[in-house]
């Protein structure tokens, strides 16, 4: 696999094909001796904006969510997360606005 | 006999898309300073649009993805980034042009000044946003957007000077105020390749759950509807040369139109005009809304769909809500609508090389489309429309400063 091709920028489902973000960004650990090994892929606003500056990055306090490589599975044209997207903090944003303002216009 | 009515429904909606308060604006413009000169223009923009609109429609039918999701995928974040900010700028200076377009449509319709109308005109587009389906949308709003072939009507009853006609097909020189002349052209096509046409149109093939199965009909939607819509805009400009050229009249003001149906129809040219601007000026509005929602949404990986409940996808139906509310912002400071068209279309065209660089990479990705890539000759032509693209970015901001006026 192609991490950067496959895997970087690629929708994120959870498991049951909730869409939950993109992968942001992902990260290796390296330990001396040994080749490097994927950890993490990271969703957030801080590893965007680090991706592009890390000035923009630095200034974003919200720290990104990280889903250990565990649970992910890396499909043709999907990443799919053994989680359940509306209890992790990938969806804080989604659930407030649902919750505080558009929950509450009528007809939503 | 499913498919034929699949077909006709996606030309009359295509129709929608692509007439709106930019195009009926610069058309009017060229014909009342140019007479039938600037045809070239609309069909040149038309034949660009046809090919980006076919290629952003064969490509969401067999890759599953819209064009947003696969430039995030294939071209990262910081381009994304980049476009998005580019395309969210121009397109809200669009939006509120529309919003300012269905605002003079009531104005002409009650006497009551256009400011006035941007509450409720900007509520109306988020009522039927929160409401209505894509469907409602899509189709509903481009049926009714038929009244526009009053235009067609008009510049046939008219009798316009047939061999003038075809001559301007033709590009030609201009004969005065050069600098106007380019600006005008820079601005129909502006108006005519307008990126928000070719994102939206590739969000609503996934809408629609197209598939493989769909590559001819998209073929002859993109063709027939494109062409149809540059049939009108054309029709726009022929009535504009012979009803304002010949008496010298500057096209200045929206309240002006009115003037390019009454002469053909009479008192019911003031009523068609009135439903002709307002519906296809609602339409695009809905269409540039729902795109920058679905560019954000695609992007950054959301939920979205006009189908489903807007709690069950809250940043998505925010990012709409948010949307109207600064178009709207901008339209309410009583800037005049003509102004902001005339200006967003000179930066659309500033701005196209962004947003069309990627489809000469896409459509040739295996991975996404593909048997179903580009051939030789489509390859040409997006090379084409890209170095026309690049011309109008580099000389839309002069004209438009010595040319604008």
């Amino acid at each position: 696999m192609n991490l950067i091709r496959d895997c970087l920028d690629k929708q994120i489902d959870d498991r049951v094909k909730r869409r939950m973000g993109r992968v942001d960004g992902i990260i290796l650990e390296v330990e001396p001796g040994r080749p490097p090994r994927v950890a993490y892929i990271e969703l957030g606003v801080k590893t965007l904006m680090n991706r592009v500056s890390s000035r923009l990055g630095n200034a974003i306090t919200h720290e990104p969510y990280r889903i250990p490589w565990g649970k992910i599975k890396v499909g043709l044209n999907e990443v799919r997360a053994d989680v359940e997207a509306e209890k992790t903090p990938a969806l804080e944003w989604e659930l407030w606005l649902r919750k505080k303002v558009i929950g509450r216009i009528p007809g939503a | 006999m499913k498919k034929i009515l699949e077909i006709a429904l996606g030309i009359v909606t295509s129709v929608g898309g692509f007439l709106e308060i930019g195009s009926i604006a610069t058309a009017a413009q060229a014909g009342a300073d140019f007479s039938f000169q600037l045809i070239w223009a609309i069909a040149l923009g038309g034949l660009c649009i046809i090919f980006l609109v076919e290629q952003a429609g064969r490509f969401s039918a067999v890759s599953g993805r819209t064009i947003p999701d696969a430039i995030r995928e294939r071209f990262g974040f910081s381009y994304f980034a980049f476009l998005y900010i580019v395309l969210a700028l121009v397109s809200l200076l669009v939006l509120a042009a529309e919003i300012g377009g269905v605002c003079i449509a009531l104005e002409l319709a009650t006497g009551i000044h256009f400011q006035w109308w941007t509450v409720p005109a900007g509520f109306l587009i988020w009522l039927v946003m929160w409401k209505g389906t894509f469907g409602v949308i899509e189709k509903g709003v481009s049926v009714l957007g038929l009244v526009t072939l009053c235009f067609v009507i008009g510049a046939y009853l008219i009798h316009p000077p047939e061999a003038q006609v075809l001559r301007g097909v033709l590009p030609s020189l201009p004969q005065h105020d050069k600098a106007h002349y380019w600006f005008v052209a820079v601005s129909i096509l502006g108006a005519s390749i307008s990126p928000y046409l070719f994102f939206f149109y590739s969000s609503g093939a996934i809408e629609d759950e197209w598939n493989e199965g769909h590559i001819g009909v998209n073929r002859i939607i993109a063709t027939g509807g494109m062409t149809f819509g540059s049939v009108i805009s054309i029709s726009v400009l022929i009535l504009a040369a012979m009803i304002f050229a010949p008496q010298g009249v500057k096209f200045e003001h929206y309240s002006q139109l009115p003037d390019l149906l009454v002469p053909v129809f009479g008192y019911w040219g003031y009523w068609l005009l009135v439903a002709s601007v307002g519906i296809a000026c609602l339409g695009a509005a809905l269409e540039i809304t729902l795109e920058i929602a679905y560019f954000t949404a695609q992007g950054f990986g959301w939920n979205w769909s006009e189908n489903q409940r807007p709690r069950d996808e809250a940043r998505f139906a925010a990012a709409y809500t948010l949307t109207i509310i600064i178009a709207a912002l901008i339209t309410i400071t009583g800037i005049d609508p003509l102004k902001i068209t005339i200006f967003s279309m000179a930066l659309t065209a500033a701005t196209l090389p962004v947003s069309i660089v990627p489809f000469l990479f896409l459509m040739n990705d295996y991975s996404y489309v593909r048997v179903y890539r580009n051939g030789w000759f489509s390859n040409a032509v997006v090379i084409a429309i890209i170095s026309l693209a690049f011309v109008l970015a580099v000389v839309s901001i002069p004209l438009q400063i010595f040319g604008g006026g």
